[in-house]
């Protein structure tokens, strides 16, 4: 049957949205009287507020309550944040404002209409502080401190050495070292934030629908914040979300925000995010600085690396961060067999907006600095970067391969995928294609980067951040548990509910697909629920859509949940037919014995003992058919003593190699082939798969060549709206061809892995490589984004004279 | 953001500082100000109404009269806060003689803006501040005109 694992059957999801009936959370009146929220936020980066008056505003027509910091503190705690020295995050400033966009009031009024007037009408009193954005002056003793509790803008700070990276770079012939920038950038997806929360004061009873989807951690931040068991926060999500791709993690302030204005104001309160404020203040990835030394031979033979990668988490450290350092830890080395690694990790705060999950997260900041020097190393060396990137690969028949801080990688075949890449990009004909096009004054270039894709997140990986004598105070974290229920009701209809909280991935049509397959059943006739509620589903800590999660971990929960009910059905059958269980299988609706086919039983009358005749089931089974299962993976361990850490549980591969023209006199980039190939082990859905990738291309695209939030000296925001902060559009995109290769993964029951951040991580690479290369007779070092076409020209101009060597 | 320009403006040095320094004169030549009050000595409250791209809106704003050095010199300071943010610009003004009935006004600014006009004005400031500050002159030299054919 073709609707099965592996096959690219529609996405039962496209059918609603495309005909207006997607469930989205602003659409939604879950309780009656619901008012509006509207939130005043602080134009100064930092200061401290000296007076907030309230007074006009709430004599105005249809105005309910003004909320102020004053609230915030009397209802809630600071959120829990997973460092040694946390800092006081509220869901609106105290005392002081720390970024551009800080909630500093909240108007809760009849409309939204009359809650924005509201809002014009308080008069805040600040008192300016001097503001510090900049990555390395945050860092320096003079610099501007934050947060006066900790005395430093310093949020984390560790030190890490694996192998023997002084005697590596004690024998290396040389050391090869840069510096690279990466900047801020958010993604923007088409819905922003919602928030419909309400307060039952009798039970003290916090219920808040939004499109919050997870991770599920995220919940144990929020009720410790509101101060009440987790029970009494109950978050729901409608099963549409308009894309989120990470960002929507950082919404969990404003579900506590809004939580205590509906306390507070006495009615459900909602609040929807506009474009300016998702900009301004949501959340986004980190910029980071990273300097990286590497000991090479001259051979090409990468001995080992130092790296030192600082990231900005904005005004506040908050959770999850600063897992955007710690998420890529296990696989810091790339897809590269270098044995020697140390490294230092540092968070530093700013006054920029807060950060949080973002596709790709922390491997975009990884991959640049580590593809970049690749391809340095390569031209210090006079060798070509396709061939130092492969003598370094980490050889097939190494797998599974541990590398120095503690990643297992699971499977793959590195050599293979890379070379169908330079293949399809047909590389050497370009090399030559490229030096008769400098003769000419035509400027080509050719980039690879070849990355590995973490999948699949272990619970664990954060708690790296704290020392090993730290992390022994508390429970030890690890695993990367998911939940799912399968069942059957009373007419043989079948149910799976996930907690995997999609926002637009089409989780719903690969779980039927696998549900299908287990049970012998067509996937249309299988109802997948979405909706997400913390009182009823069946989930935990690590549940939700992130770490591209589903295809290892969500879709082996669900799988697991279906065999279940599989064996019961047959354990039923076995009872009716007295036929062994080992012997019988499901097909076309029956039960079979699979060496005398005449001996069947049809599935309607195995449901239907279940639930209408259980005094027929075996001795001791329990009535009807409806089977939760929860599932990890033993690899996800928690970090052991010296370090070491296994963060994700398995590991994708991805090739890419880009072509480019470059035009010197504008410095604009014209990217003419992207080539891009994948090993996410089994593919479930290659439909659903080419559209994730080519989704995570699109935003790896706009980080290497358009999206920044840029501010200004005084932390100003520059880029808030889509006229300054560019996104790649549809003709944008360039030509891309996927090509996938597909090593199982030994650890997951599908032999799938996670995909679709493994291009938004490698692209501001590989782009960056293709550039450079094109570039080549100016000599020019590209160690910032974006590419846009003021910083090419100016790196073009800062090269007076250009010699085309007649080597070319 | 700053910038610098110069404009010839009729009437001796004396005639011109006197009218720049006049808040009635302010008033009418500052687009968008309306009720300009006095509240000290070279200190005045009033509301401004200015709209930069998408952001339209009021500020409450004091003008500042400083640094005077009668009839050649002054600092102009503009400080507005409102919804769409705060702005602060200071300009300024340096008078010099071009013959007997003729004055040469140059002026330097700044300004710096903070909030959501910042975010989602940028590219359109330097544009906005130009317009303020050419229409501030225009309005000033017709007003100019107008008094010295009245006399």
């Amino acid at each position: 049957m073709t609707d099965k694992i592996g096959h690219s059957i529609r996405r039962v999801e496209d059918a609603r949205l495309m005909s207006g009936e997607g469930s989205y959370v602003d659409d939604l009146e879950p309780f009656a009287n619901v008012h509006h929220a509207a939130i005043l936020r602080s134009p100064y980066a930092h200061a401290n507020i000296k007076k907030i008056n309230a007074e006009q505003a709430l004599t105005m027509e249809g105005v309910v309550e003004v909320l102020t910091g004053e609230d915030i503190l009397e209802h809630t705690k600071p959120f829990p944040v997973g460092v040694s020295e946390p800092i006081n995050y509220y869901s609106m400033a105290v005392d002081k404002v720390r970024f551009v966009g800080e909630p500093v009031a909240v108007v809760v009024a009849k409309d939204r209409y009359l809650a924005e007037d509201a809002v014009d009408a308080i008069k805040v009193e600040y008192e300016p502080l001097d503001a510090v954005v900049d990555i390395e002056e945050a860092m320096q003793h003079d610099a501007p401190v934050l947060h006066e509790n900790i005395g430093t803008n310093i949020a984390n700070q560790r030190f890490y050495d694996y192998g023997n990276s002084d005697k590596a770079f004690e024998e290396a012939d040389m050391v090869i070292s840069h510096k690279f920038n990466f900047p801020k950038y958010s993604a923007t997806p088409v819905e922003n934030y919602g928030v419909i929360a309400d307060y039952t004061s009798s039970e003290n009873q916090y219920t808040v629908w939004s499109n919050f989807h997870g991770p599920f951690t995220l919940h144990t931040v929020m009720s410790a914040a509101l101060n009440v068991p987790s029970n009494q926060l109950r978050l729901m999500v409608p099963k549409d979300i308009g894309g989120s791709y990470g960002i929507k993690s950082g919404m969990f302030p404003y579900i506590v925000l809004m939580g205590v204005a509906a306390r507070k104001a006495g009615v459900p309160v909602k609040w929807t995010e506009d474009r300016q404020e998702n900009l301004l203040a949501s959340s986004s990835g980190t910029d980071r600085v990273t300097w990286i030394d590497a000991a090479v031979n001259k051979d090409g033979t990468i001995l080992g690396m130092k790296m030192k990668m600082v990231d900005n988490v904005g005004g506040y450290i908050r959770a999850p961060e600063p897992a955007s350092l710690y998420r890529t830890h296990s696989n810091t080395l790339g897809a590269y067999k270098i044995k020697n690694l140390q490294m230092e990790t540092v968070a530093v705060m700013t006054n920029k907006s807060p950060t949080g999950l973002i596709r790709g997260y922390g491997g975009q900041q990884l991959y640049f600095p580590l593809e970049r020097m690749m391809q340095h190393i390569a031209k210090k060396l006079d060798m070509d970067a396709a061939e130092l990137v492969e003598k370094n690969l980490i050889p097939s028949d190494a797998f599974p391969y541990e590398t120095p801080s503690g990643g297992i990688y699971d499977s793959g075949n590195y050599q293979k995928a890379l070379k169908t890449a330079l293949d399809t990009a047909q590389y050497n004909e370009f090399r030559q294609k490229q030096k008769e096009a400098w003769k000419k004054g035509k400027y080509l270039g050719i980039g690879l980067a070849a990355i590995v894709e973490p999948s699949g997140s272990n619970m664990g990986y954060v708690t790296v951040a704290l020392t090993p004598e730290e992390r022994e105070q508390s429970l030890p974290k690890s695993g990367c548990a998911e939940g799912a229920t399968v069942s059957i009701d009373p007419r043989g209809s079948v149910t799976v509910r996930i907690s995997t909280v999609p926002s637009g991935q089409g989780h719903e049509t690969v779980a039927a697909q696998i549900v299908s397959e287990v049970l012998n059943v067509e996937a249309d006739k299988v109802k997948v629920i979405a909706e997400m509620d913390t009182a009823t589903n069946p989930w935990s800590v690590a549940s939700g859509s992130y770490s591209s999660r589903f295809a290892p971990i969500g879709s082996s929960a669900i799988y697991q949940a279906a065999q279940k009910v599989r064996n019961k059905l047959l354990r039923i059958a076995e009872h009716q037919l007295g036929e062994p269980f080992q012997h019988l299988t499901i097909k076309n609706g029956r039960a079979v014995a699979e060496e005398d086919e005449t001996k069947q039983i049809s599935l309607k009358r195995l449901i239907g003992t279940a639930h209408w005749n259980p005094v027929d089931l075996p001795e001791g089974m329990e009535p009807g058919l409806h089977e939760s299962a929860f599932y990890t993976i033993s690899a996800a361990k928690a970090p052991a003593k010296d370090d070491t850490v296994n963060g994700s549980v398995t590991y994708g591969f991805v090739a890419d190699v880009v072509t480019v023209e470059v035009d010197p006199d504008t410095g604009e980039v014209e990217i003419l082939d992207y080539v891009t190939v994948h090993d996410a082990g089994k593919l479930l859905n290659p439909t659903i798969a080419n559209g994730q990738i080519l989704g995570g291309l699109a935003h790896g695209l706009g980080g290497a060549m358009y999206e920044e939030l840029a501010y200004d000296d005084n932390g100003q925001l520059l880029s808030g709206s889509f006229m300054d902060y560019l996104c790649p559009t549809a003709t944008e995109v360039p030509n891309i061809t996927i090509e996938h290769q597909e090593t199982p993964s030994p650890l997951t029951p599908l032999g799938a892995k996670g995909l679709g951040e493994g291009n938004t991580m490698s692209a501001p690479a590989v782009i960056a490589n293709a550039v450079t290369d094109a570039l080549t007779p100016f000599d020019i070092m590209i160690d910032d984004l974006p590419l846009s076409p003021d910083r090419i020209w100016r790196k073009i101009q800062e090269k007076k004279r250009v010699v085309v060597k007649e080597e070319f | 953001m700053e910038g610098k320009g110069e404009i010839k403006l009729p009437g001796n040095k004396e005639e011109v500082f006197n009218q720049l320094m006049d808040p009635d004169v302010l008033e009418k030549c500052i687009m968008g100000c309306k009720n300009l009050e006095k509240i000290e000595e070279n200190k005045y409250k009033a509301d401004l109404s200015v709209g930069i791209a998408a952001v339209k809106g009021k500020y409450d704003a004091t003008i500042t009269l400083d640094n005077v050095e009668e009839p050649n010199f002054y600092t102009l300071i503009v400080h507005g806060e409102g919804n769409p943010g705060i702005v602060d610009a200071e300009g300024n003004i340096h008078l010099d003689s071009d013959g007997a009935n003729e004055t040469l006004l140059h002026y330097t600014y700044t300004a710096d803006i903070k909030g959501k006009v910042a975010s989602i004005g940028q590219r359109m400031l330097g544009g906005v501040a130009k317009l303020i500050i050419n229409d501030f002159f225009k309005k000033a030299k017709k007003e100019l005109q107008r008094q010295q054919s009245a006399s």
